[in-house]
């Protein structure tokens, strides 16, 4: 009986919102009949055109939010969204279409460009079309049994009255249920507004990557001009003038000579570090894993290591969870003043998934300008993410996930 | 001593065999690959070999494969490493059959001729020779750290020496002691640290590490 009552008024509401829209029609087609004029056909076309616009996506809105209530599946809406406006220096606001003289106008100026050149415009209307022929039909059965029964019994036809009734009653558990497939199938994003999201998801990671490349390849060239480079121009030196000094002051040579070695034994470690900087030499050489391990024995505090085996990765997404995980172990050590850290990496079908935990004060935030922002920003460019939990007083729980194909 | 060469760059390996035969050692064999060097390693028996981590044809650690592959067939075979960068890791590694006749040195260490020959009849001994660099992480990494809170500095200076794998007379030489303070300091440390002092340097050595969780 319950069920037949849910069912009817969720029949009734289902009617009700597939209806919104044909309702306009019907009443754009009544006035102009009413008004008999052939020439005044053109308002209530405005009328139909102008309601159908506006009605579609509240109606689309309360189609999505009702399945979600009543069947727990969410369907995503994929609008897009305006985006920031800035103000210029001549005090004029931009909202990257046109100059406006104060924010709340170039904010409506933008949602409203936004909202009619949103590709999802089209696929709200099709919806609204296709609820009403479908689901709208369907959940005006039991209505349409209810009124049947009403008009039979009061003029005395108690068939027809009795006719409407069992339909009503019959039909009122699944003549709703018809709207959830429905509203699935035509209210998710089509592929194309999925594809547009991803090209402007791609083309911001993009971005960063090309900033976050030239910014590191800038750091390299600064540390050999500044290092290297400059060490082997005083090794130069130093060597020229011993040679000079060789036959005149052996004593003196003799001591740049060894200076000249100190010099090139202190470049080579400098060397050394920017090599490690850029790609250490031992996850070249044995994985993710053991350079993982690597890390974890040369870090002051305790640090255990467990994982799956051995695994290759392509050697970037490789190299950006071992720069990753560097990076979270830093921060355990430095930021979360940890005594013990545990690394576990495994890999599954999909993904590779690092995880690094400590046993310190926690308190860990991803803040736009801060390190793990960063972190997450790199793992983005291999649709990777980054969670952490990090309550006060912690302990500290980081994991990077990256989509991957073990080699 | 007979002595193998196991490097891939022509002038480096040239440099190194000049250096060796300088201080009236025989190179009697050379090597430029990882398959090389473990054919060499078995056909000569050197007394010791000095073999660069990354070899081709994988320009991975192919020496230290090789190193580990002749090492099971000849165990205790000396071999000193020499790499760009030195890790625990391979320390470990290289250790783990405790054999001794290890030695594994960062690359520059040839500058200083004389230690690296030093420490090149160390290993032919059956000693070991490791990097300042590996033995001063080792030791200030975490496990490490609260073991050996009770050593006094020199205790420490002494101790890392020592895993170096010097005998008392070079550690002393090094800081600048007699050698009698050195045994001093030595007995003192095993004291703290419960292990059993040995007459054999080498032992002595490969029982500080194994202490220190290296091997």
């Amino acid at each position: 009986m319950v069920n037949v009552f849910v069912g009817f008024v969720r029949a009734c509401v289902v009617l009700v919102v597939s209806m919104l829209v044909p309702a306009v029609w019907a009443a754009g087609v009544g006035l102009a009949i009413w008004w008999r004029n052939p020439w005044t056909w053109i308002a209530p076309l405005v009328w139909v055109c102008v309601g159908t616009l506006l009605l579609a996506r509240p109606v689309c809105r309360i189609a999505r939010s009702l399945v979600a209530r009543w069947t727990g599946t969410v369907i995503l809406a994929g609008y897009r969204e305006p985006g920031a406006v800035t103000q210029l220096s001549t005090g004029y606001w931009w909202n990257g279409y046109s100059y406006e003289r104060s924010r709340r106008d170039a904010e409506k100026d933008l949602a409203m460009r936004v909202r009619w050149k949103d590709p999802a415009n089209w696929r709200d209307l099709r919806f609204t079309a296709i609820l009403a022929v479908t689901a709208g039909l369907a959940a005006a059965v039991p209505p349409a049994g209810v009124v049947t029964a009403v008009l039979g019994f009061s003029q005395s036809e108690p068939l027809l009255g009795a006719i409407g009734a069992v339909v009503a009653v019959a039909s009122a558990p699944y003549a709703w249920r018809v709207f959830a497939p429905v509203a699935v199938r035509f209210l998710r994003p089509t592929p194309a507004m999925a594809l547009a999201d991803r090209v402007d998801e791609l083309t911001a990671q993009r971005a960063d990557a090309t900033v976050a490349q030239a910014a590191e390849i800038r750091r390299i060239e600064r540390d050999l001009h500044d290092g290297a480079q400059a060490r082997l121009v005083a090794l130069g030196l130093s060597l020229a003038t011993a040679e000079k000094l060789m036959e005149t002051d052996p004593r003196q040579a003799k001591a740049l000579l060894r200076e000249a070695r100190v010099g090139a034994a202190s470049s080579l470690s400098e060397l050394r570090e920017l090599v490690r900087g850029i790609n250490p030499p031992v996850l070249n050489e044995r994985g993710l894993v053991d350079a993982v391990r690597a890390l974890a024995m040369d870090c002051p505090v305790e640090t255990a290591v467990t994982a799956e085996g051995e695994l290759r990765l392509d050697p970037p997404i490789e190299s950006a969870v071992y720069f990753g995980t560097a990076e979270l172990l830093t921060n355990a050590v430095k930021h979360a003043h940890a005594t013990q850290a545990h690394i576990s990496i495994a890999l599954d079908d999909v993904a590779i998934v690092v995880e690094v935990e400590d046993n310190g004060r926690g308190g860990a935030e991803v803040s736009a300008a801060g390190g793990l922002a960063g972190l997450r920003r790199r793992l983005a460019a291999f649709d990777g993410t980054l969670e952490v939990s990090s309550p006060a007083g912690g302990p500290t729980r980081a994991k990077m996930t990256v989509p991957c194909e073990s080699l | 001593m007979r002595i193998v060469v196991a490097e891939d760059l022509y002038l480096l390996r040239d440099g190194m065999v000049r250096l060796i035969e300088a201080y009236g050692h025989e190179v009697v064999a050379t090597a430029s690959t990882g398959p090389e060097t473990v054919d060499a390693l078995l056909k000569w028996r050197p007394d010791v070999a000095v073999i660069d981590v990354r070899m081709p044809p994988s320009q991975s650690d192919e020496g230290l494969r090789a190193a580990l592959a002749a090492r099971r067939e000849v165990p205790g075979l000396p071999v000193l490493i020499l790499s760009q960068h030195v890790e625990q890791l391979y320390a470990r590694e290289l250790l783990a059959d405790g054999a001794g006749g290890i030695g594994y040195l960062l690359k520059e260490s040839v500058f200083d001729a004389d230690q690296f020959i030093d420490a090149l009849e160390r290993v032919a001994a059956g000693g070991t020779a490791m990097d300042p660099a590996v033995i001063s992480k080792l030791l200030s990494s975490g496990s490490s750290n609260r073991r050996l809170d009770r050593l006094t500095e020199r205790e420490h200076d002494v101790l890392s020496l020592m895993a170096e794998g010097l005998s008392n007379q070079a550690i002393g030489q090094r800081l600048f002691l007699s050698d009698s303070a050195i045994s001093k300091y030595t007995t003192s440390l095993f004291g703290k640290l419960g292990l059993t002092d040995d007459d054999s340097n080498n032992r002595r050595v490969l029982a500080v590490l194994t202490y220190l969780g290296l091997s």
